[in-house]
């Protein structure tokens, strides 16, 4: 059985939804790829394919096919040693046959290799070590192009085409505006009549039509011969329709389409202008949109600096080796992942994981390539190179996020897709209604046309009832449609990695945002998962330091969890810690050891009653800690058998989590707590966390069960807790969250990674899903909302009233203004920070992020169990 | 593959242009049946109706056939 993997390609030129269905329907007929999912915003494809089978040309070939391109990575190398064209061929061969390559070019006579590969299968490091691995030196020549670039590439020739093509149209089609107003007002003393002369603007609009208009007809036919249809074949029969309807009443003025009076060369002109302009427009914005992702691309180190055989080299980061010992100095980055071997700095890692201080490092520390190294120099060993650091496992989780689909875009992309279709029908519709019904009953002659300066009245029946169905085809454009969804989820997956938060896909925002119950795991979710000294109750006539230091000097030799928390606790207090003279445990009970010639005791009740050691000073204090769910032990010295204080010892909740639990019940989220400990315990944690709801005593392989049940009573449950521990409740939950991945984020189970270790970013994730949604809702609203309304209206259901029809340029202006809209909603939303990252003097929450979801089914009460 | 590709090409453009010509007849016919149109609107709603047809047919029948027939 073939494995499948999910590879992505880039992919440049899409416009609308109905692009993006092209696409997936030309990718899918490609042998070996079993799913397609093309992203607008993000320019690109994931494919779910077999990758043995499939061959990358083939899907270059496809998605030319139907009028887009491919913008393979490219690297040009210099390479150094080849004697002959066996090499070249051995080259090729080698480098050829690595998945992921889609072509290579070895050129003798100038050293170099050019490589193009799928950056999300290979790496050019890949590609410099197998030609290094056949024995020849080889190095960048500095013009490799990363995706990045490609992309920015791709857009920028995007940009540059639609501004030649918009230098063209501009003049002409104002001309051609100003020669079809010539005849009338004042116009008609101040310009020559020559202006106004059809033929003379049959000359103007010609030249539109064949250059900046022709990508219209090539795309639609393009798309045609497949099967599928798009937003241009729109435009086509749109811009076709007016253009030959202006040359037929040129040439045969008595056709019977309205004479020499009802030219549409405007309309054609116009037409075209404002959808070169609004693809201008948009091509320049949509880039913006994916900023975050370029903010995280850009901190890909280039170079590093490694110490081999004793000699400090300087190498490009992405062929450190694993093992390699890197040398980083103040003010430099972090090449790689790695572990600190010698120096201490402190490094900023705000970037990676939105924490705002620089965290110190020393030996024995793991550091994070891409982070900035602020103070002093260190050494570290690299761990992860290449594609598998964090910061590179990061880049591919927002693409793969953003190469996703939201299910409500998966809905907003079938209603696309089946529109246009639905647009030709109901403008053939209309056309028949108007041809056969609606002109005799309803036309009047001097009918206007909004934003045109004629008047209807030579056109017959033929000509009136095309301008509707023309009007009709281009006011329904969906391109705002297809936008709504990838362009938010792109930005917001680009704010949550901004701070450290990864949602695996643009489903998983859209399940956190609706989500009614946070179930926490206990143990190191909501607590440090290591128990610590919180209580030191002194008999009379002791200090509390005295009572601490003698029972850590008992534990000192102790492996036991809580003897190594005691002894913690006293040096964090800074006590002295001599040796006991001799030490020893006594299962079930505790330890007793000698020192300064007598014996001392730390131990539970058993121990007290067995050496008949009187606590009864201090019996209620020991109640009253076991009952906040700590565990009391009690210091004696058995030579006079009086109690000496009290230790207490438990988990402690983070600093974070009784906030965390605080803001989601502001959002209107319920708080469980699931644990295997004992209720009382799990009592005592819950409370300082603020939760009402316990489920304790839960055996680690029921947490899933327990999840299910919160499931079965109508709630959207997010699981958070450990990635690897509690994988089975993170994937039974609606949205997994896994805590503190740090570099490890693919090995994380779960729907969202938090990167940070801090149950803020919790609420954090909740808080930018929310936001996300909220502006996806409003751009489909926008979009939807446009064609619902201005529909209705250029089929001429009020024409019968007011008796104008919607001329087909100002149909076109509102198209490329929805679209805009919906584009810059999306841009706007640069620059939010989840409220509860604003720190304390925040503003009030803002009501996007703040909304509950739909009402949940019940109060988050009665979980216990 | 390349053989099937070819089939389902040649009969799903026999069948969405022979169904978009039965439409357009059936147009032009109506027009003759039910009003008094110049031949200008009756050949240009004719020639408007069958580019329609294609249009809304091609990417429907294509994909159908496709499916319809074993590759």
């Amino acid at each position: 059985m073939a494995q499948k993997e999910r590879i992505t390609i880039p992919v440049s030129g899409m416009h609308c939804a109905a692009c993006v269905s092209k696409v997936e329907s030309a990718l899918g007929d490609v042998p070996g790829v079993e799913r397609a999912d093309a992203n607008l915003t993000a320019g690109n494809a994931a494919l779910v394919c077999d990758i043995d089978r499939v061959d990358l040309p083939e899907v270059e070939k496809a998605v030319r096919g139907v009028g887009y391109e491919v913008p393979w990575e490219r690297i040009e190398l210099l390479v150094l040693g080849m004697m002959g064209t066996h090499c070249q061929d051995a080259i090729e061969k080698a480098v050829g046959e690595l998945p992921g390559v889609v072509r290579v070019q070895v050129n003798l006579g100038t050293d170099s290799a050019t490589v193009e590969y799928a950056g999300s299968i290979t790496s050019a490091a890949q590609i410099k070590r197998t030609i290094r691995g056949l024995g020849y030196q080889v190095s960048d020549k500095g013009t490799g192009d990363s995706t990045l670039d490609r992309e920015r590439e791709a857009r920028q020739r995007e940009i540059r085409s639609q501004l030649v093509n918009l230098a063209w149209a501009t003049p002409l089609a104002l001309l051609i505006m100003v020669g079809t107003f010539q005849s009338y007002a004042v116009l008609k003393d101040i310009l020559p009549d020559v202006l106004n002369n059809k033929y003379f603007l049959f000359a103007l609009t010609t030249p539109i039509i064949l250059g900046p208009a022709r990508q219209f007809f090539v795309s639609s036919w393009n798309g045609l011969r497949r099967g599928v249809t798009d937003m241009n074949l729109l435009y086509a029969t749109g811009i076709g329709a007016a253009y030959s309807i202006a040359v037929i009443n040129t040439f045969w003025p008595d056709a019977g389409f309205g004479g020499r009076d009802a030219t549409f060369y405007e309309s054609a002109a116009l037409l075209t202008w404002f959808i070169v302009l609004g693809r201008y427009l948009e091509a320049l914005t949509r880039g913006r949109t994916s900023e975050a992702i370029r903010k995280l691309m850009r901190l890909q180190p280039k170079t590093a600096r490694i110490l081999r055989d004793g000699v400090e080299l300087e190498i490009p980061a992405d062929e450190v080796e694993a093992g390699d010992v890197c040398l980083v100095r103040p003010g430099e980055s972090v090449p790689v992942d790695g572990v600190v071997l010698e120096g201490y700095s402190a490094v900023d890692e705000s970037m990676i994981t939105g924490e705002s201080l620089p965290v110190e490092k020393q030996a024995g520390d793991t550091v994070i390539g891409g982070t900035i190294n602020k103070t002093g120099a260190f050494r570290f060993a690299a761990r992860q190179v290449g594609r598998e650091t964090a910061l590179a496992q990061i880049i591919r989780f927002v693409e793969d996020a953003q190469a996703t689909k939201a299910p409500i875009q998966k809905l907003a992309d079938v209603v696309a897709g089946h529109f246009i279709l639905g647009v030709h029908a109901l403008s053939l519709s209309v056309f028949l209604f108007w041809f056969f019904v609606g002109y005799d009953r309803w036309f009047e002659s001097g009918s206007g046309m909004i934003m045109s300066p004629y008047t209807l009245t030579d056109v017959g029946v033929f000509g009136f009832a095309l301008l509707m169905s023309v009007a009709v085809l281009i006011i329904s454009c969906p391109c705002a449609v297809g936008l709504a969804t990838p362009a938010a989820i792109m930005a917001g997956s680009g704010i949550a990695a901004e701070h450290g938060i990864l949602f695996k896909g643009a489903g998983a925002i859209e399940a956190a945002s609706r989500i009614h119950t946070v179930v926490f795991d206990k143990t190191g979710t909501l607590t440090k998962g290591e128990p610590s000294v919180t209580d030191v109750v002194p008999a009379p006539g002791v200090t509390p330091d005295e009572v601490l230091r003698l029972a850590a000097v008992i534990e000192k030799n102790s492996e036991h969890p809580l003897g190594e928390a005691i002894v913690r606790g006293a040096r964090e207090r800074g006590l002295d810690l001599p040796d006991a003279a001799s030490f020893e445990a006594i299962p079930g009970h505790g330890v007793e050891a000698s020192f300064e010639g007598g014996m001392l005791l730390l131990g539970n009740r058993k121990l007290m009653a067995e050496r008949a050691i009187d606590i009864e000073t201090l019996l209620a204090e020991a109640e009253r800690l076991e009952h906040e769910g700590k565990t009391a032990m009690f210091l004696a010295a058995a030579a006079d058998g009086r109690v000496r204080g009290l230790v207490a010892v438990a988990d402690t909740i983070k600093p974070g989590s009784a906030r965390a639990v605080q803001e989601l019940r502001r959002l209107g989220i319920g708080a469980v707590m699931i644990t295997g400990d004992n209720r009382r315990t799990a009592e005592a944690i819950a409370r300082q966390a603020g939760i009402e709801a316990v489920l304790a005593e839960v055996l680690p392989q029921d947490k899933a069960l327990e999840v299910k049940r919160l499931q079965a009573g109508g709630r959207r449950v997010a699981m958070v807790g450990d990635g690897i521990n509690d994988a089975p409740a993170l994937a039974q939950a609606d949205v997994g969250i896994a805590m503190g991945a740090g570099t490890d984020v693919a090995k994380e189970t779960g729907d969202v990674i938090l990167v940070k270790d801090d149950l803020l970013d919790v609420v954090a994730a909740v808080q930018t899903a929310r936001f996300t949604m909220r502006r996806v809702r409003q751009n489909l609203t926008w979009a939807f909302g446009y064609n619902t309304l201005t529909i209705p209206i250029a089929a001429g259901v009020v024409y019968p009233l007011i008796h104008q029809i919607v001329s087909p340029e100002l149909a076109a202006l509102l198209m490329a203004l929805s679209s805009l809209s919906v584009t810059l909603n999306s841009i706007a939303m640069r620059g939010w920070r989840p409220p509860v990252r604003r720190g304390p003097d925040a503003p009030g929450l803002p009501a996007e992020a703040t909304a509950a979801p739909e009402r949940a089914p019940a109060a988050a009460t009665g979980a216990g169990s | 593959m390349p053989e099937t590709r070819y089939r389902v090409g040649l009969l799903s453009a026999m069948l969405y242009t022979s169904v978009s010509l039965l439409a357009s007849g059936a147009f032009l016919l109506a027009t003759v049946a039910t009003g008094d149109y110049t031949w200008v609107a009756r050949l240009g709603g004719t020639t408007w109706v069958f580019l329609l047809s294609m249009i809304i047919l091609m990417p429907t029948v294509t994909p159908w056939l496709k499916r319809r027939l074993p590759s």
